[in-house]
């Protein structure tokens, strides 16, 4: 069983700034596995027999502490597109961009994508892959088992779960408590160096679906500073309808 | 010089501080205090992710790595889990296995600590009467017509004596007075007849506790010797310069943990109308907190760089003892200060840090013997 994982670089959340004019100042920021990604990573090391790590982006992501900390995390080999043609690309064009890495990485029975990335959470890309792909696509996976040639998904929906059955290849994007991510350890992290990692440029630079018009963060509000005496008569309610009214 | 970290470096202090957030919950932490102890998963994922085989020999099954890197590895294990417990004090006694043991007791240390998570051995080094004073040691080994020794004595302030399969007992070879020197290691399981411990109460460090352990006419056979005969002592000193590094890893681990604590608490803490840290005396504390942490770290390193490099380090490894144990403690004691009446309760943990830093302020060397060690290698140093 061959298993292609892809994820995303993004810049570390904690070290992102918020400017005066609520812009936000990516340049402390460096770039990480996105939080979501590493639980898709867990669960293809665990079901593959031979786990790739497939992605795109600018050229900043070829930087070889990320690309180590992909491959101590269980991955046998690296694909990636670096390239500023593939810098803050939508899902519809990382969609497109995967696929052709897909096409260097080789045959796969499956494409594990995560929950959504850590900086847009569109959850768009695991579902425009698979439709260019023209493979099914299953989604909110929170376990995976295969039996030869389909697997058997578990999807954590909103008030149920539901278990599928889907014919391989496919893509399956999961929920972050599918596989708790490993704890790298020092025979990973050595190793990780050593693994194949072919980082190319962009076959194509996809065109764009969606402009950006704006980033910013959110206006900071004062706070309220209402205070309720809990000697009170009617004190919790009192408390419990100005948290109703703030929301 | 390059202060960088290596990738693999870098990777390592995340892999840490994913294990600490992952293992080292605050309720966790009080929980082993009280119970002197640690959980068996902690144990078994440390040596899962491979931490406690750094430094032990690839024949082995460990990973070879440089003191710089188990250096860093320690330090940041110490901040981020915020407290004394046993990970790496025990690795201290492995590397004396390794180094000093027979094939076979470096397989079963080995074995023992695959299976279990926990290391094979504790430290019987120190007794009543012989601390820093080795030489005043009584515990004695004396052959017997059979061939056998007979090993009395009483040794004390043993870490996990009580817990762990065998005790590492340095005892005289054959005559106990002052005037002999030859000592030997011996490999002992604490099961054997005459061998038997007393707990003892700590002040700090409660999640590793220490006892008394008691030798009465202990048999040993000539298997259960590490190392050569007489230089058991010699050998032990030998490590010692790369322990006491080591322990203040741990030192300025918990120290950068309090100080973070401390300056995070002095941001919120109002007083006389505003945050304290506006206020100088407490800036002074603050600022002499950091420059006690940066110093000692950058002494670490330097130490751990030049054993790396093979460079002699009898000065070093005891300055750094002397001035980074006491100078950690007295960052812990100022976050204290800083947290005042608070600070004396249960309800944070600077004062659990500061009764743990006062016990590395001893432990593997008082601040005397390395002024001793220190001062004499001063003289040398820049004799005519």
């Amino acid at each position: 069983m061959r298993i292609a994982v892809a994820f995303k670089a993004v810049p570390d959340a904690q070290d992102v700034q918020v400017a005066g004019d609520r812009t936000l100042d990516f340049s402390k920021a460096k770039l990480t596995i996105s939080e979501y990604d590493k639980n898709a990573l867990e669960l293809g090391a665990q079901l593959a027999d031979e786990a790739v790590a497939i992605t795109v982006g600018g050229k900043d992501i070829d930087n070889s502490k990320l690309k180590k900390d992909v491959m101590a995390r269980g991955m046998g080999h690296l694909y990636m597109a670096a390239d500023d043609a593939l810098a803050d690309l939508d899902a519809a064009a990382t969609a497109a961009a995967l696929v052709d890495v897909l096409a260097k990485a080789g045959d796969v029975d499956a494409v594990i994508c995560g929950d959504g990335s850590a900086d847009n959470y569109l959850q768009q890309v695991d579902v425009q892959l698979a439709e260019k792909l023209g493979w099914p696509v299953v989604t909110a996976a929170c376990k995976v088992e295969v039996n030869g040639s389909t697997a058997v998904v578990t999807r954590a929906l909103e008030d149920c779960t539901e278990v599928v059955e889907v014919e391989l290849p496919a893509v399956i994007s999961v929920t972050p408590d599918v596989a708790e991510p490993r704890i790298p350890g020092m025979k990973d992290i050595l190793a990780a160096g050593k693994k194949p990692m072919d980082v190319a440029g962009a076959d194509n630079a996809p065109a764009a679906a969606l402009t950006t018009v704006e980033c910013l963060a959110p206006e900071q509000v004062a706070r309220k500073q209402e205070i309720v005496d809990a000697a009170d008569d009617g004190a919790i309610e009192k408390l419990a309808a100005a948290v109703k009214a703030a929301l | 010089m390059d202060f960088n970290l290596t990738d693999e470096q870098q990777m390592l202090l995340e892999s840490v501080d994913e294990f600490c957030e992952r293992y080292f919950t605050e309720d966790v932490v009080k929980k082993m205090y009280e119970d002197h102890g640690m959980p068996q998963e902690i144990a078994e994922a440390y040596r899962d992710a491979g931490f406690g085989l750094m430094g032990i020999p690839e024949e082995y099954g460990g990973i070879p790595m440089d003191r710089v890197t188990i250096g860093l590895m320690i330090e940041r294990l110490y901040q981020k889990s915020g407290c004394m417990h046993i990970l790496y004090q025990n690795s201290l006694s492995m590397f004396d296995i390794m180094e000093f043991g027979t094939e076979a007791q470096k397989q079963e240390a080995m074995d023992h600590y695959m299976e279990t998570g926990w290391p094979i051995a504790s430290l019987s080094i120190s007794e009543p009467g012989a601390g820093s004073d080795n030489r005043s040691m009584t515990t004695v080994a004396k052959k017997q017509a059979d061939g056998t020794y007979k090993l009395s004595g009483q040794k004390t302030w043993v870490t996990m004596g009580e817990k762990l399969p065998y005790t590492i007992v340095v005892a005289k070879d054959e005559d106990p007075s002052h005037d002999n020197g030859n000592m030997s290691l011996w490999f002992v399981k604490m099961d054997t007849p005459g061998v038997s411990t007393a707990p003892l109460h700590k002040i700090g460090q409660q999640c590793i506790p220490f006892c008394e352990v008691y030798l009465d006419d202990v048999v040993l056979t000539e298997d259960q010797r590490m190392g050569e005969p007489g230089k058991g002592f010699m050998m032990l000193m030998k490590n010692f310069e790369v322990e006491r590094s080591y322990i203040v890893a741990e030192q300025v681990g918990l120290a950068q943990a309090a100080l973070e604590d401390a300056a995070k608490y002095a941001n919120q803490r109002i007083a006389f109308g505003k945050p304290i840290t506006r206020l100088q005396m407490i800036q002074e504390l603050l600022a002499d907190m950091e420059i006690k942490v940066q110093n000692t770290r950058n002494m670490l390193y330097k130490t751990l760089w030049m054993m790396d490099n093979d460079q002699p380090v009898q000065l070093e490894s005891a300055m750094l003892k002397r001035y980074g144990c006491k100078a950690c403690w007295e960052v812990a004691d100022s976050a204290l200060q800083i947290y005042a009446g608070l600070g004396y309760t249960t309800e944070v943990r600077v004062g659990r840090l500061w009764a743990d830093m006062r016990g590395n302020m001893f432990g593997g060397g008082t601040h005397e013997v390395m002024a001793y060690i220190a001062g004499r290698q001063v003289a040398k140093k820049y004799a005519e």
